[in-house]
């Protein structure tokens, strides 16, 4: 019988279980993704939808891979960045089932798992990671020991800039896909604040500024809200590319991955596939049902960490909502 | 006839341009293309072509009367995206950190925290400080270089930010050698608002903590 991880992520609308064995094959995976009704995330909304269907999602997962939770031999779990409520229900399930099944237990850090599983799914070694979701915007490659970020948000992370004025224009959540839409429909670009700053971004002056587009009373006059979208992709994915692009150059790495949510964005992907190939790097978007929240990365990522070093003591699986991903050694790859 | 302006061979190809040297004049230099970025649209290229060289131009000019080492402009094209400027034979800060000794490291960020400081007492910020657009020449000289991003400001805040870039470069690129990096930087960015009779760095300084506080996941002083 194969060694098998249970992986659960637990940090922000996404509830997910993943069966994976220490050689990375994926057996069994399933999702619950909570949907406001109105507004954003409300954590204490999330905590209780996790907590109401985080058994039937482990159920699930374990049926597809058609085995029993005593087939299990390591447990995996989000254990940092991200809404504290709802990253101690995943804490809290990973540390009862650890101690019931008396298995050891790891914590992972999400925005880690999300570059693991790229690595591990996408066949590839070294990237350079743009991993753009609806709370991380992060440019990161592995330098000292560590996987260093080179460029981030200063404030909003661009996924939820997107879905934040998808709300104010009426779209219903989630609002990434449905401004992608509007926006292939539209040639037009009205002019918008583009700030970066070295490598890092601020999508802060953007949003207002498209907000106000959409306030203004030239709205479905002189353009409409296929050109505001339009605008808005074009300036925000132009951003990202150009500071992806100087990280490229810095850290001279011949690989460049595209992950987390936004990575499905059709217009981003071109735009980032277009300056890889400029540096002669090869480019891979994570596949999407990986790219986004899931259960599956947690596991294969706490393997990578339970060979390298063993399971964590229980009193080291206290959730850090806070905790950046370059500020964790990395065991299991060697300097380069 | 031959022409007094000729560009001989692509020596660098950089994020957003490349560089040729060539003959200007009678004199070795450098000509800076920025080149059309196939992945956004004409509209937003042009804009962002055509205003940093503009920009970076105008820039070199000015602050080279502070006494901060930059690259002589010859010429500028606007609508080219083309700066000729002097070659500044040198090595990347980046590429020599590792192997150079404590001693002249310190010495050599604490000139790079000289110049910054004389950028921001003069109300410019630079906007891309990394150790890439740092050169040392042979005769142990420091060029701040790659003035594309630049702004004029005279506030607190824009010039925190500066320095919290050029940290963070020190900290992802050269973990081993951040502290000496940094704190000679710093000392080095104090002595020269000192000797202006000027106490802003305190504040500067002190402000970085609050950029970084309002990144994702972090706390005041948690960040190390």
């Amino acid at each position: 019988m194969k060694k098998l991880c249970l992986g659960i992520e637990s940090t922000a609308h996404t509830f997910s279980a993943g069966i994976v064995d220490f050689e990375g094959n994926i057996y069994g995976l399933a999702n619950d993704i909570f949907i406001p009704e109105k507004g954003g995330l409300h954590p204490a909304l999330v905590r209780e939808q996790h907590l109401n269907n985080f058994r039937s999602v482990i159920t699930e997962a374990l049926t597809k891979a058609n085995i029993s939770i005593n087939n299990i031999s390591l447990i995996a779990f989000s254990q940092s960045p991200g809404l504290g409520p709802v990253l101690k229900i995943g804490a809290l399930v990973a540390r009862i089932l650890s101690q019931l099944l008396d298995i050891p237990i790891v914590g992972v850090n999400h925005c880690i798992a999300h570059v693991e599983i790229g690595r591990l799914k996408c066949n590839i070694k070294d990237p350079l990671t743009l991993y753009v979701s609806g709370g991380n915007t992060i440019v990161s490659a592995f330098e000292s020991g560590r996987y260093q970020i080179f460029g981030e948000t200063l404030d909003l992370a661009i996924g939820n800039m997107i879905d934040s004025f998808a709300r104010d224009a009426g779209l219903s959540h989630p609002g990434g896909p449905k401004i992608e839409k509007l926006a292939s429909e539209s040639k037009k670009y009205l002019p918008l604040p583009y700030v970066v700053k070295g490598m890092d971004l601020s999508f802060s002056g953007l949003y207002t500024a498209v907000k106000r587009l959409i306030e203004s009373n030239e709205y479905n006059l002189s353009y409409n809200l296929n050109d505001v979208a339009n605008s808005l992709q074009e300036t925000a994915f132009a951003m990202l590319t150009e500071v992806t692009e100087r990280a490229l150059a810095h850290t001279g790495k011949d690989e460049v991955l595209l992950t987390g949510g936004v990575a499905a964005n059709q217009r981003l992907q071109e735009m980032i596939s277009s300056i890889s190939e400029e540096h002669n790097s090869k480019f891979e978007v994570v596949p999407l049902k990986l790219a986004g929240d899931n259960g599956a990365m947690i596991g294969w990522t706490g393997i990578l960490r339970y060979k390298a070093e063993g399971g964590h003591s229980i009193e080291d699986t206290i959730i850090k909502p806070k905790e950046r991903m370059d500020q964790i050694n990395i065991p299991w790859r060697s300097e380069n | 006839m031959k022409s007094n302006i000729v560009q001989e061979k692509l020596i660098h190809k950089g994020a957003e341009a490349n560089l040729f040297c060539g003959v200007w004049f009678g004199k070795n230099v450098i000509f800076k293309h920025r080149i059309p970025k196939v992945y956004r649209i004409e509209e937003l290229d042009r804009n962002i072509r055509f205003a940093r060289t503009l920009n970076e131009g105008k820039a070199l000019i000015k602050v080279k009367k502070y006494g901060i080492n930059v690259p002589t402009v010859y010429e500028i094209d606007r609508n080219k995206a083309l700066i000729v400027m002097k070659n500044i034979k040198g090595e990347k800060l980046r590429d020599i950190i590792g192997t150079t000794n404590k001693i002249k490291l310190k010495e050599y960020l604490k000139k790079v925290g000289q110049f910054v400081a004389l950028l921001h007492i003069n109300g410019h910020i630079h906007g891309d400080i990394t150790t890439s657009n740092i050169l040392l020449t042979p005769q142990e000289e420091i060029f701040l270089i790659d003035f594309g991003l630049h702004e004029y400001s005279d506030k607190i805040e824009d010039k925190a930010v500066d320095l919290h870039l050029f940290k963070r470069v020190l900290l992802s690129s050269h973990g081993q050698n951040y502290k000496v990096c940094y704190n000679s930087f710093l000392e080095g960015y104090r002595i020269e608002y000192e000797n202006n009779n000027l106490t802003d760095y305190k504040e500067i300084i002190k402000n970085i903590d609050v950029i970084e506080s309002r990144g994702r996941y972090v706390k005041p002083g948690e960040r190390l």
